[in-house]
């Protein structure tokens, strides 16, 4: 009677390790596509993103070289 | 106005531009709806629009400072005509970029040889053409000619980026605010875009002023030069 349940519970672990393994074999297999699919619903997201961070950029740009060469001619006129 | 005053005009359209682009970049990201069928990617839509806008803007203004100054010859409408059309090219390769971070998403490709883009292309070229031929001469006044003759022709390229989605077979929607029906976009939608139209002509003109500043300087600076010569 000892021996069968403690041979019915190591079945019953074998067999939870058997299922555990499998599941995370499965879901690393899986990962590529869920990362992959991630990927592609962040996507435009990035694209906004980057969209409003070169309007920073350009108009900051140009707001940054007139101030170089407004300072530049000043200390042309001042000499 | 005086230089002085310029740049206090100047300074007060940048920064109510800055306070207006904050506010723009929270209702684009938090108060505008998401819509139906581009989802999130049509926010590009709140920057994109007001950057052509902008772009047109500063085109029509330099063919009309560039027309005066064919025919009263003041260099101050040229140096107008000058600092119009560098803004114009700013906001013009705003639309260039804006406009294909959207397309990949929308239509699947960055770029396509679809009228209203080829135009825009075309526009962009046109300023900088603007500054490539005002360089190309010997004389300047006669560089100055020529490139008020390349303003002129570029403003008539709006129209045809604009009626060029009715015309042709476009990927481009057709226009959704300026028709003759009156716009059809949602109001927040709307409220966003026509904020960010005001905004980005706030920008354009108070570094448009700047610009301006440091052109009437640098022809004051020629002055006393020549005077010393």
């Amino acid at each position: 009677m000892k021996n069968s349940t403690i041979r019915a519970v190591a079945l019953s672990l074998a067999a939870l390790a058997i299922m555990a393994v499998r599941g995370v074999a499965q879901e690393s297999a899986a990962m590529p596509q869920a990362s992959a699919l991630a990927e592609q619903n962040l996507r435009p997201y990035w694209h906004v993103f980057a969209a409003y961070a070169l309007v920073i950029v350009l108009i900051g740009g140009w707001a940054v070289s007139i101030a170089r060469r407004l300072r530049a001619i000043e200390d042309r006129l001042a000499d | 106005m005086s230089t002085a005053g310029m740049r206090r005009g100047g300074t007060a359209l940048v920064v109510l531009g800055l306070l207006g682009l904050i506010a723009l970049y929270w209702m684009a990201f938090f108060w505008v709806s998401t819509e139906v069928n581009q989802g999130v990617v049509q926010r590009i839509f709140y920057v994109h629009v007001p950057a052509a806008w902008t772009s047109f803007l500063a085109i029509g203004f330099a063919a009309l400072a560039s027309g005066m100054y064919l025919w009263l010859r003041d260099d101050r409408l040229d140096r107008a005509a000058l600092c119009a059309i560098e803004g114009g090219l700013v906001f013009a390769t705003l639309v260039l970029t804006t406009g294909p971070l959207w397309g990949k998403i929308a239509w699947g490709t960055y770029w396509t040889w679809e009228p209203r883009l080829t135009l825009t292309l075309l526009l962009w070229f046109i300023f900088v053409g603007y500054f490539m031929v005002r360089n190309s001469t010997e004389d300047p006044e006669k560089g100055k000619r020529f490139a008020a003759v390349v303003a002129i022709v570029g403003a008539m390229d709006i129209p045809f980026i604009h009626l060029s989605v009715i015309w042709f077979r476009s990927l481009h929607p057709e226009p959704v605010v300026a028709k003759p029906d009156g716009p059809t976009l949602p109001g927040d939608m709307l409220a966003t875009l026509l904020f960010g139209v005001l905004v980005f002509s706030l920008l354009f003109f108070g570094l448009f002023l700047f610009r301006y500043a440091v052109e009437g300087l640098r022809a004051e600076a020629d002055l006393r030069a020549r005077s010393v010569a």
